[in-house]
């Protein structure tokens, strides 16, 4: 398959997808998948799967996203948000097999919501969205570099100790240091 | 015995998780656990007791969503992965499947998760509930509930503890931490909590790790209960 270029895959359109496959149109479902699908491979071969589990993994989160394309509320959360939620929460699923966990997150995919968002709430989700990415590109490249890897690494404390070489005390203050200083990012940018 | 039995509080305290806490919690997770959490890196164990807190926190569930719109921002700006020849065929042959009806364990609700944990009495007014995770062995997770005026034993850390404070109030090292509020403590901290006001008190903890007591009764207790 033809590889998309990282970033940019433009929050209103994929927002214009979602509300296509909501309705099931399998053309805007096969779009959904050729933009986002690599990316949530990529996601789970960094955090340690081999690619073959990836890719199964990959194909059991957008069969997911098909099912639960209706419950997709655009005014709490972007569509990468969406997928990010449950991609994380299946990849957690196959980690514990013997699932005696909760349902993991704030903004389980299967919420139901009764308010119908409005225009501008997506509007605003995606805006958020958005700003939350340029304030990831705002932060100084180390920081960047301590909060991706506290995101994709497996084990991801004692692998940023590693990588940056620093004690593993140090780890958890040095991303406190950095989620705060996107935080700030966050609410300039607003 | 007998004061196990004239103490005996399956009480009030079938209900651990009011849906409104009283007053919006005080003591919050850190902002690197709100976003390990998000990113899907809290241990397990550790992650229930934070799904308990943010059902009384409006502030961290925001702080969460946040995170998790990093997550987002993120995932958009991975270098992509090459897809097998055909994924996408087999991702359309596959939507017409059955949607499965029985989503098994994995959908059991928090309630349900603390409800099933087996009440064992460790001392007068003192109770545990171990709540099962048994893909992390090296957590325990449980619910500890202290009557009134007592205080749990001295203990030590090897490892982190996380605490929840469900029912009651929590007096640690002089910090008052009330129902809704969590503790956030790692090896570093020895601390002897005892129940503040005339409420017992029914915290939700997990530790990774073995808690070290440094009291006779403590090590009994501990030793009793496999904490």
């Amino acid at each position: 398959m033809p590889m998309p270029k990282p970033g940019n895959t433009g929050s209103v359109q994929l927002l214009g997808l979602m509300a296509r496959v909501a309705a099931r149109d399998r053309e805007a479902f096969a779009a959904l998948f050729q933009l986002a699908a690599p990316r949530v491979k990529a996601y789970l071969v960094r955090l340690g799967s081999a690619p073959t589990a990836a890719e199964e993994v990959t194909q059991d989160v957008f069969l997911t996203i098909w099912r639960k394309a209706d419950r997709f509320n655009p005014a709490k959360a972007g569509v990468m948000t969406w997928i990010f939620v449950i991609a994380r929460n299946r990849r957690i699923d196959g980690l514990r097999r013997e699932a005696s966990t909760v349902t993991y997150g704030t903004t389980p995919p299967d919420a139901v919501d009764d308010d119908t968002p409005t225009a501008h709430d997506a509007i605003a989700a995606c805006q958020h969205e958005q700003c939350v990415r340029r304030a990831i590109a705002l932060l100084p490249p180390d920081q960047q570099e301590v909060i991706k890897r506290a995101y994709w690494d497996e084990q991801a404390h004692s692998a940023i100790a590693t990588a940056l070489d620093i004690p593993l005390g140090t780890v958890k203050s040095r991303l406190r240091l950095a989620l705060t200083r996107l935080r700030a990012a966050i609410k300039d940018l607003k | 015995m007998t004061q196990f039995l004239a103490d005996t509080p399956f009480l009030a305290d079938t209900q651990f998780l009011p849906d409104s806490s009283p007053a919006a919690p005080r003591y919050h997770p850190a902002i690197e656990t709100l976003a390990e959490y998000a990113a899907g890196q809290l241990r397990a164990g550790f992650d229930v007791v934070m799904a308990a807190h943010l059902r009384g926190c409006a502030l961290c569930r925001d702080e969460v969503a946040q995170f998790e719109a990093l997550g987002g921002g993120l995932l958009d700006s991975i270098e992509p992965a090459c897809l097998d020849d055909g994924a996408l065929a087999v991702a359309m042959a596959r939507l017409d499947e059955p949607a499965p009806t029985d989503t098994g364990p994995l959908s059991r609700s928090l309630d349900q998760l603390l409800a099933g944990g087996r009440r064992r009495w460790i001392a007068p007014g003192i109770w545990i509930a171990p709540i099962d995770t048994p893909h992390e062995p090296e957590t325990r997770v449980f619910l500890l509930r202290v009557g009134a005026g007592s205080a749990t034993a001295h203990h030590r850390h090897s490892g982190v503890e996380m605490t929840q404070v469900l029912v009651g109030a929590l007096n640690d090292n002089g910090v008052i931490y009330h129902a809704g509020d969590m503790v956030e403590l790692d090896q570093r901290h020895a601390h002897h909590p005892q129940v503040a006001g005339n409420e017992p008190c029914i915290c939700l903890f997990a530790t990774h790790g073995r808690l070290k007591p440094t009291t006779l009764l403590g090590r009994l207790a501990f030793a009793l209960a496999g904490v």
